[in-house]
């Protein structure tokens, strides 16, 4: 089975959004606080009466020994509820609870003066060390066995207590056992060694396997596996004290170590349950150097928060279902079952990475998802990085081709001026001095000169005018509509103008779309062929749309001409987009879709 | 005085002669090109040829090429550059070289008949013609000149009409003084710019427009 935990993140949080059971953690159900209050009254409760020989006086002497035991409990069942409640995911916590209150069951029945909570005592009492070999087991797999052996083991336990002791209680003669078929001291006790030795055996297993698994872990792994190794510590004072049993000889000490070891696991499995909470707030300053490092800098930061020097940071490759790691090379991901495992970095339903990491670290995954979504924020930063250097880039040619397009048309403007206005305005300043010398002398010449005088000044206004035009369409001041029918009017291919927003367009928009029809439809004029054109402006969801057809020859590229690069860069300076379809031989059509906020 | 005119626009072209025929000049040839107007030089060796700046192909220096051309081939034939608009920078490139039979103006200048056969007439004679707005533009310039404010209001006028390219006699005739009163303001104005005095007409062009232009 290949774990792999998709980690989609947010922009603006360091969460994991889990995906796959891998982040159980954050979808288990909250419970509600009536939950936990019975649950840690029904502690306290248990603790107390498990404790009631020690608190009331005037009773027999308790040892020291049976004080410890029920203490043990308590302290299962609060670091229990405690994992319980921090870490839902896990069956860490429930079961430590179960094994408390499995703790103190037969010293509270003890307490019942009735043959039936003797029998059950005696059936159950000790039946949490099953559960308990278990946890030792589990622990790093959140409470799952994973092992055959791991299995077998826990199944050697619930026989030895379990099935043996039942059948020690078909012969233990007390007439408190009401299981005592056949009562017989000496079958019993020889199935009493029987159960111990099983026990010894099955706990010496669970100590050499808990050792062996340590002796082999990666690094990070040996950590998760501390609190395990700790437990299994218990697990040789419990066969050592059942060896002492089975020789007849009981000591005193062992027990006392036992007892105070079991009161101590508890906590060392909390401990290691919420170390990664622990560590977290620990690798907050780890966090924030994260979003900044590149390349492999940031795979070297990554393996330090995650505490695995063998972490892997495998960049997609875009396009292809290949890997490379920061310095370039190919990267293989493992295989299902490996003892390394790989979460996907990636933002916005897009891969941009896998992290490679060793497979114990999963038995955290808030970290593991932490990390992952920190490397996102950094791969993102970096690509973002890029992105915004290849628009500013873009920008900064847009920009270039605008300023060259105001000079061009500062440059045409002067042209105009100069071979227009300017030299009628000379000849009439020549008309008017012949006039003047001529009055006298000839006034019929005059006449005429002034006459001609006049038609230059007309001719001199009506450029200006064109001119003025061109620098800003006066006529737009009355409206989109009012300078697209003018300007259709003078247009030499009959032109049709449809308007179909019905409230006025922002101004900028407005000129954008003026120029826009003035250009294509230059462009019509000059080169389409066409008999008709049409121009059409609508607005729908806040973009103004204007369309300019035409029935001509098709062909115009969009790539030629600065005419029409332009429009483009008009457009976009507006975010809006420019749009030309032009097949050969069924006439173009130029769209310009222009943002307006509404 | 004969004179060829080269102007890319008819119009202008065919106003300035009829214009400048109504003074008694002699308009041997027009030309709407610079090709035209070189071998209509080559062929009438012309006294003075007025000539538009802007000419084709491009529209931007073709005359003042041709007027090189004319200086080199015609070094007698005088070339009256006109203009929409002048420029003191471009004023100043053409007088660099050598600024006889040479004159730079303004378009409009030509409306004005008197003054402009006057300059025609002066390049025609060797003499120079600058435009009095490039004039106006090196003297507002130097604002802070210390020198320049020390002179009197008709010492400066005097000053002008000396940059212009203008002769004693011509700048009495316009200011309607004698030519000892205009040979006094200018020998006061040379003194007190601390340029040599004593130059002949011609070239004193040169040092006050060299005083003018000294900080620019």
């Amino acid at each position: 089975m290949t774990r792999a935990m998709p980690l989609a993140v947010g922009a603006s949080e360091l969460t994991a959004r889990p995906r796959v059971d891998g982040l159980r953690r954050l979808t288990a159900p909250t419970r509600s606080p009536w939950f936990w209050l019975a649950l840690w009254i029904a502690a306290g409760a248990a603790g107390v009466v498990a404790q009631i020989p020690v608190l009331t006086a005037g009773g027999p002497p308790v040892p020291l020994d049976a004080v410890l035991h029920n203490l043990s409990g308590v302290s299962f069942v609060a670091c229990g509820l405690i994992a319980w409640r921090r870490r839902p995911d896990s069956a860490v916590g429930p079961m430590l609870t179960a094994a408390g209150f499995g703790v103190m069951l037969s010293a509270i029945l003890d307490q019942v003066d009735s043959p039936v909570a003797f029998t059950v005592s005696l059936l159950f009492g000790e039946l949490w060390i099953a559960l308990y070999a278990a946890l030792i087991l589990s622990f790093v797999t959140g409470g799952r066995l994973t092992t055959r052996i791991d299995a077998a083991l826990v199944e050697a336990f619930v026989v030895g207590l379990f099935v043996v002791q039942l059948a020690v209680q078909l012969f233990l003669p007390d007439e408190r056992n009401l299981l005592a078929v056949w009562p017989d001291a000496g079958i019993a006790d020889a199935l009493v060694k029987v159960q111990w030795s099983v026990l010894a055996v099955a706990s010496l297993g669970v100590v050499v396997v808990t050792g062996h698994r340590w002796r082999v872990a990666s690094r990070p792994r040996r950590r998760a596996l501390l609190p395990s190794l700790g437990g299994s510590l218990s697990g040789v004072l419990y066969s050592a004290n059942l060896v002492a049993l089975i020789a007849g000889s009981p000591s005193a000490v062992l027990v006392t170590a036992l007892n105070a070891a079991l009161l101590t696991v508890p906590a060392a499995l909390l401990w290691g349950l919420l170390r990664s909470r622990l560590a977290r707030s620990g690798l907050a300053d780890h966090f924030r150097e994260l979003g900044s490092l590149r390349g492999v800098r940031l795979e070297a930061g990554l393996a330090e928060v995650l505490g695995d020097p063998g972490l892997t940071l495998a960049y997609r490759v875009p396009g292809e279902h290949a890997y490379l790691d920061g310095r370039g090379h190919a990267v293989a991901l493992p295989a299902p079952g490996a003892d390394r495992v790989v979460a996907p970095v990636d933002r916005d339903g897009r891969e941009l990475a896998m992290l490679v990491y060793d497979a114990s670290l999963e038995d955290d995954p808030e970290l593991v998802g932490a990390v992952a979504a920190a490397a996102a924020i950094a791969l993102d930063d970096a690509r973002l990085h890029a992105e915004s250097e290849d628009r500013l880039a873009e920008l900064r040619a847009s920009r270039e081709r605008i300023v060259a397009a105001g000079d061009a048309e500062r440059r045409r403007l002067e042209r105009n001026l100069h071979d227009g206005a300017q030299q009628r305005l000379v000849f009439v300043a020549l008309q008017l001095r012949m006039i003047q010398t001529r009055l006298e002398t000839d006034p019929a010449q005059a006449k005429q000169l002034a006459t001609s005088a006049g038609e230059e000044l007309s001719r001199a206004l009506e450029d200006l005018r064109e001119l003025a035009r061109g620098i800003h369409p006066s006529v737009l001041n009355h409206g989109l509509k009012a300078a697209l029918d003018s300007l259709a009017s003078r247009s030499v291919v009959p032109t049709k103008v449809s308007f179909l927003a019905r409230e006025r367009l922002p101004e900028p928009v407005e000129l954008a779309a003026y120029f826009v029809a003035c250009e294509a439809l230059a462009n019509v004029a000059k080169y389409a062929q066409a008999t008709q054109a049409s121009v059409r402006v609508s607005r729908r969801d806040g973009v103004a749309v204007i369309e300019i057809r035409d029935d001509g020859i098709g062909g115009a590229d969009e790539t030629v001409g600065t005419g029409l690069q332009g429009l483009a860069d008009r457009v976009a300076a507006l975010d809006g987009t420019l749009r030309i379809r032009s097949p050969r031989g069924t006439g173009t059509v130029v769209t310009a879709d222009l943002p307006c906020a509404s | 005085m004969r004179v060829v005119i080269a102007d890319d626009s008819l119009l202008v072209r065919e106003g300035i002669a009829s214009f400048v025929r109504g003074e008694g000049i002699d308009v041997v040839a027009e030309a709407s090109s610079p090709d035209e107007l070189l071998a209509a030089v080559d062929e009438h060796e012309p006294d003075v040829a007025i000539v538009d700046i802007r000419m084709p192909p491009t529209q931007t220096d073709e005359g003042i090429q041709a007027a090189y051309e004319i200086r080199r081939r015609h070094p007698d034939t005088g070339v009256v550059l006109l203009s929409q608009h002048v420029e003191v920078g471009v004023a100043t490139q053409l007088l660099a070289e050598a600024p006889e039979r040479l004159g730079y103006l303004l378009k409009d200048r030509v409306t004005d008949a008197a003054d402009f056969v006057g300059s025609l007439r002066r390049v025609a004679d060797g003499g120079t013609a600058l435009d009095p707005e490039v004039v106006s533009g090196l003297l507002t310039d130097p604002a802070e000149d210390s020198a320049l404010q020390s002179l009197s209001p008709r010492e400066r006028e005097v000053l002008e009409l000396v940059a212009e390219g203008r002769t004693n006699r011509a700048i009495g005739e316009r200011l309607v003084i004698s030519q000892p009163a205009v040979q006094k303001h200018v020998s006061a104005i040379f003194n007190k710019l601390g340029l040599p005095s004593g130059e002949h007409d011609d070239r004193r062009i040169l040092a006050v427009l060299a005083y003018l232009q000294r900080d620019i």
